[in-house]
């Protein structure tokens, strides 16, 4: 491994941790490193989405972040979202209507979507792909990914709103 | 019953099951490559020739191989020097052995030059720049014209380059193959035609972007053997090639492919495996090497840009009388696919309708440029363009609506083409009567989908914005007849389940899981009672690999035999536990049968015990191969509705049809997983892919910020339907479905974009200059 | 650009003085995002001001401020009375890029494909400087040639102002790309100012395309004192060859870009038409 100099205190999926890194490295080499091996190296230039994580609630590219911008911060990756037991709802959705093809775009959709979900309250489809369109996919032409999400967003949008779901992405559009 | 009644009677097949491995990737478990490398894993990293065309006078790697962390060097002094061809194909190879792991020439910028493996990407990156390199430069070739002209710089002057088949092959000419044929005789066809034509189509480079790049990582095994894991399409030509490449026997490689993130033909190759195998066996450390995104658009494989003349005559009554197909492919500096892409242009192609003289031939030229090799459709996606924007402009001159003259004159059921005989995959064909055909129907139902009805010669209209409806028909193959053979073995287990082993190759397709279907369905249980492994050359029975579109129609058909062998076994064990013949009892939902009465059964688990455990023991397994005899074409109709901005070019996409025949769909979802996605890269290869280069043959667009796929944002609607038939020589009725569909938007747009504005377009993609360009010379004519 | 060390200075004054020390080795660190375009390995210092407190919007009077450090994606779901900036900000590269990078980042070190200094110019935008005490810029200034000449003494863009649209105002922007997150091929915003149907003043820049952002002096002229129809848009946009220097680009020529620029500002000038009519966003 590189060796480090510095270190790195961010919050990851909920729990504190403190990381050894360098002010050169990149928050996808610190993950992957450091187990988190859920989010996927795909261009390393902020293009692709195979590397998407949440920062404070907002969807980003590990791979252009330095490691050392998550200090003091949230970092929410794939490893948060459903287990084999209890799979997340897009990830049911996903599996459900064939989506999953080759899979390495998907951790990325995933947690764009979930940014999406916890962010916005009203999901039109123009919302939905700005939301989205920093995830490539080839396989699937997107098609089975857009009704696996659809589904997703319809069945949430008809439940009854929580209390206020805190979160810490700013903004929500009115 | 109706035969096409039979697929709505199975119980696995024909449904979409839940894909195996879904769940795992969706949740992020490990599951490729880069997930599995070990913590003191060397990094591997390749200096790229940075000229196109240029003979190595001096390398010194001293400096580099003293750096820190630097644990080997690798460059043409220190390893074999065995030539070879990287291509993932049936052994010997229709293709020229004329790559070296190093070599002292470079041919194309990204060409290999030297390898380090450090302990660090950084301290390996370090150490590329401490490689000492001293070139002569060479005069390059960019294109055909010039690989063709007399006197032309010979790329591959080397005496090893050779073809291990007697095929043709003159590098001194720069010609890595030829091939010809005909039937009948065009001369004679084109003097019946009322009409006659003669033109030239192009097309370009593109890159298949998977979103896994080439991956590779190999380590030696406690044994001392080669443990290869990698993102590869053909684990077995891997094996071999590297076993090749490394003088090593065969016995002493191993290679796995996990789950692997796409590969649409660009890991039907062996261009990372032989490398970091050698630095395995040098360091005795594991190996990684990671292609980042740029050396996947400059050294990774390509589709072979074509250039297409096309001669034909038609007659009044709309009968084709002649065709002549002269196809010339750009393989780019490696030859590897180039004679087997030409032939799939014809083979692939010509067969779709009735003419009864037909002429084809088809060479792949060197040239200093990236190199092509497998893309899904082969060699017919090229071909289709031209063929089809010409059918288009037959229907116009006869007057006839350009659906009907398809109707017209397509290959039937029951029908043959002289075609299929001449051409295969590099060699001669086989003969073949086409069995399942639903063609009539699939274009039939797109264009109700798309309303050709209303369709109407829109030329004349003015207006910034113009629509334009266009469509074309398609065919490609399944599997190469006599050639490619795949194997599988199923064993039961003692709760009723069985391990399927396969060496086909799942690369992302699903293919792990129609394959679990078929040997369900075979054995009259459920497809999740199956546990399936692939693609691990010690494990797992021969295949060779994903490509030709064969995994269903040819693996497919291994396992059900392979399911029949062991379901013979069960019947026999089953009948023995009941005290019966084998002839009264029968196998259903998991559990054998007495045909006489029924309460007597015993189920797989019951089974499994007694034979594994009680009496008589033994291990129910059945193994099987198969080879196919034919390649029994999918049919496809593909119909668009386009608007053009005439004053800026650009083209969007209202709305798109892809109809598709694969025979039985074993898994329809996934058969139409298969079809969007391939439609959709059809789509931006038709639009907005392309190859640019500086003039020094470097490829300048090397990101997806430059070289432009679709994202959710730019998908135009795009409806897919599934049009059955069955394919009675295919499992359960099936035939191929997965190359097929990216054959049909650059003919559909291309004629759409005519019946818009008048404006024929020959080459693609169709960029908003051409377009624009196009159309303001139909105006200035009018 | 490799990254040594990581700073992060508790305020405005500090990261100034921070910056002022480290010369060129120092570099504002906001998103990162435009890291990925300055290759190289010398050694530089990041100097984080996310913490400053500069990531807001507000209006304050006849303007809107937004602060430096603030992502594109606030910007692109901000409403506010006559709001035009989403507009562009929504068709800026990718979801997650658009989270992370801000509109300081955007037009401090201008490169040729940025969209933000185009609208700001056209906006008549005003740039805010702290150089120990705040000033004031107008658009016309600070882009009159690469801003990036304004930070090297560690002075630090801390907000940008934008009028707020009078009711007289229309605001159109055109972005054409090849697909919808691509970099620009040209890039037009314009504002117009009318009165009874009659063009008062007109503000019309574009970037991509062109070498730098710019405002197209020819194709204002043309606009001044006509009516705002399709017509008067049309000869306004014939002005746009002479009005700078058009550069090819992905394969294309320079005679299509202007072409394609030609029609952008047909389109964008429409939309402003369309925009002081009181069209719905």
């Amino acid at each position: 491994m590189t060796k480090t100099n510095h270190t790195v205190n961010f919050t990851i999926n909920g729990e504190k941790k403190t990381f050894a890194t360098r002010p050169d490295e990149k928050l996808l080499t610190l993950l992957r490193r450091e187990g988190y091996r859920g989010t996927k190296y795909g261009c390393g230039q902020g293009t692709c989405g195979a590397c998407t994580v949440l920062l404070d609630g907002r969807a980003t590219y590990a791979c252009l972040l330095y490691s050392m911008q998550a200090e003091g911060r949230e970092v929410r990756t794939i490893e948060s979202v459903g287990t084999f037991d209890k799979p997340g709802e897009f990830q049911k959705e996903l599996v459900a209507a064939g989506a999953v093809q080759c899979g390495y775009c998907i951790p990325g959709m995933v947690m764009s979507a979930t940014a999406l979900m916890e962010t916005e309250e009203v999901f039109e489809d123009e919302i939905v792909k700005e939301y989205m369109d920093g995830n490539l996919c080839r396989c699937t032409g997107y098609e089975k990914i857009w009704v696996a999400l659809r589904k997703t967003l319809d069945k949430q949008a008809a439940q009854p709103k929580p209390a206020a779901k805190k979160t810490s992405a700013k903004g929500a559009r009115k | 019953m109706n035969r096409h009644e039979k697929a709505k009677n199975f119980k696995q097949v024909n449904t979409s099951v839940t894909k195996i491995d879904a769940l795992q990737l969706a949740l992020g478990k490990d599951s490729y490559v880069a997930d599995f490398v070990p913590n003191n894993a060397l990094i591997v990293k390749m200096l790229w020739s940075p000229h196109a065309h240029a003979r190595i006078k001096k390398l010194d790697v001293s400096k580099a191989e003293k750096m820190p962390g630097v644990k080997a060097v690798l460059w043409y002094g220190n390893v074999p020097r065995i030539a070879h061809c990287t291509a993932g194909q049936g052994f010997p190879e229709p293709s020229p052995y004329d790559t070296f792991m190093f070599d002292k020439k470079v041919r194309f910028v990204g060409d290999r030059v030297a390898a380090v493996a450090a302990e660090t990407e950084e301290q390996a990156l370090a150490a590329l720049e401490a490689i000492k390199v001293e070139y002569e430069l060479l005069k390059p070739v960019f294109s055909l014209d010039e690989a063709m002209a007399p006197g032309a710089p010979v790329i591959h002057d080397e005496a090893e380059a050779h073809v291990p088949i007697p095929i043709p092959y003159e590098p001194k000419k720069n010609l890595v193959a030829h091939v010809a044929c005909e039937a009948g005789s065009f001369e004679k066809g084109l003097k019946e035609a009322d009409f006659k034509f003669d033109q030239t189509y192009e097309t370009p480079y593109a890159q298949h972007c998977p979103i896994e790049p080439y991956t590779s990582m190999a380590q030696l095994a406690p044994s001392g053997r080669i443990h290869i894991t990698t993102s590869t399409q053909v684990p077995f030509h891997c094996r071999r090639i590297v076993a090749k490449t490394l003088d090593v026997p065969v016995q002493k490689i191993r290679v796995v492919k996990p789950r692997i993130g796409g590969g649409f033909g660009c890991k039907q190759e062996v261009l990372l495996d032989d490398v970091t195998a050698m630095f395995a066996l040098r360091t005795g450390r594991a190996c990684l090497w990671q292609f980042n995104r740029e050396e996947t658009f400059r050294t990774g494989r390509t589709r072979h840009p074509f250039r297409i003349r096309l001669q034909a005559g038609v007659k009044k009554d709309g009968t084709i009388t002649a065709i002549n197909m002269d196809c010339i492919n750009n393989t780019g500096a490696y030859g590897g696919h180039g004679l087997t892409v030409v032939s799939c242009a014809g083979s692939k192609v010509l067969p779709l309708y009735h003419c009864e003289n037909i002429k084809f031939d088809g060479k792949s030229y060197y040239t200093n440029l990236p190199v092509g090799g497998a893309y899904r459709g082969f060699g017919a996606t090229q071909a289709f363009f031209a063929m089809e924007s010409l059918m288009d402009q037959m229907a116009e001159a006869i007057g006839m609506d350009p659906m009907k003259f398809r109707q017209l004159n397509h290959i039937r059921e029951g029908e043959g083409s002289p075609i299929f005989a001449a051409l295969g995959e590099g060699r001669e064909g086989t003969p073949m009567t086409v069995g399942s055909n639903a063609l009539a129907e699939c274009i039939v139902q797109g264009a109700e989908a798309i309303n050709w009805k209303d369709r109407k010669d829109w030329r004349g209209k003015t207006g910034r914005y113009r629509r334009g409806i266009g469509m074309a028909c398609l065919m490609q193959g399944s599997s190469i007849p006599d050639i490619d053979m795949g194997a599988a073995s199923i064993k039961i287990n003692e709760d009723g389940s069985f391990n399927l082993l396969v060496g086909a190759t799942d690369l992302g397709t699903g293919s792990d899981t129609v394959l679990a279907q078929i040997a369900a369905e075979e054995l009259e249980t459920a497809t999740d009672k199956m546990i399936v492994y692939s693609s691990d050359t010690d494990l797992t029975p021969f295949d060779v690999g994903a490509y030709a579109s064969s995994t269903t129609y040819l693996s497919g058909e291994a396992v059900r035999k392979a399911a029949a062998d062991a379901k013979r076994q069960i019947l026999a064990t089953g009948a023995e536990m009941l005290g019966l013949p084998v002839a009264e009892v029968f196998c259903e939902d998991a559990a054998v049968h007495s045909k006489k009465d029924e309460k007597k059964k015993v189920t797989y688990s019951d089974i499994a015990n007694y034979a594994l455990y009680q009496k008589n023991q033994y291990q129910i397994i059945g193994t099987a191969s198969h080879i196919t005899k034919k390649s029994p074409p999918p049919f496809a109709a593909h119909f668009a509705e386009i608007e053009v901005d005439t004053w800026t070019g650009f083209i969007k996409v209202l709305n798109y049809v892809s109809t598709i025949d694969c025979g039985t769909a074993v898994n329809p979802a996934l058969a139409e997983g298969q079809t969007e996605g391939g439609t959709l890269n059809g789509i931006s290869y038709a639009l907005t892919e392309e190859y640019l280069f500086d003039k020094d043959g470097k490829m300048q667009n090397a990101s997806f910020a430059d070289y432009h796929i679709y994202s959710m944002r730019d998908r135009p609607p795009l409806r897919t339907i599934l049009v059955p038939s069955y394919e009675e020589t295919g499992p359960f009725g099936a035939k191929s479905v997965s190359e097929i569909c990216i054959n049909g938007a650059a003919p559909v747009f291309a004629n759409a974009l005519y019946n818009a504005t008048g404006a024929r377009l020959r080459e693609f993609p169709l960029t908003p200059e051409k377009v624009l360009k196009a159309i303001q010379a139909v105006n200035q004519k009018k | 650009m490799k990254l040594c060390e990581f700073i992060r200075p508790a305020s405005l004054a500090e990261a100034r003085k921070t910056l002022r020390g480290l010369g060129p080795k120092g570099m504002v660190l906001a998103g990162g995002t435009a890291l990925h375009f300055m290759p190289g390995k010398a050694p530089v210092t990041a100097v984080d001001i996310t913490g400053l407190g500069l990531s807001y919007i507000k209006q304050k009077g006849d303007f809107f401020v937004i602060g430096a450090a603030t992502p594109l994606s606030d910007i692109q779901r901000y409403r506010g009375p006559r709001w035009a900036m989403h507009e562009i900000c929504r068709r800026i590269s990718t979801h997650q890029i658009r989270n992370v990078s801000t509109i300081g980042g955007n037009i401090c070190r201008v490169f040729p494909w940025a969209d933000l200094p185009v609208v700001l110019l056209a906006m008549n935008a005003r740039m805010v400087v702290y150089s120990g005490k705040e000033k004031e810029i107008t658009a016309d200034e600070y882009f009159s040639s690469q801003p990036a000449r304004l930070f090297r003494e560690g002075d630090l863009l801390t907000a940008v102002k934008i009028p707020v649209l009078k009711a007289q105002h229309g605001f159109g922007s055109v972005k054409a790309t090849r697909n919808a997150t691509a970099f620009s091929l040209v890039t037009i915003a314009a504002l117009l100012e009318l009165k009874d149907g009659v063009i008062k003043s007109a503000r019309v820049a574009a970037g991509s395309g062109i070498p730098f952002p710019l405002r197209l002096k020819g194709v204002e002229a043309a606009l001044v004192g006509k009516e705002a129809a399709t017509t008067v848009f049309k000869e306004a946009a014939a002005a746009a060859g002479a009005a700078a220097k058009w550069v090819g680009g992905e394969g294309m020529s320079a005679d299509y870009i202007r072409q394609l620029a030609e029609v952008s500002i047909l389109d964008a000038l429409e939309r402003a038409a369309e925009f002081a009519r009181g069209r719905a966003e």
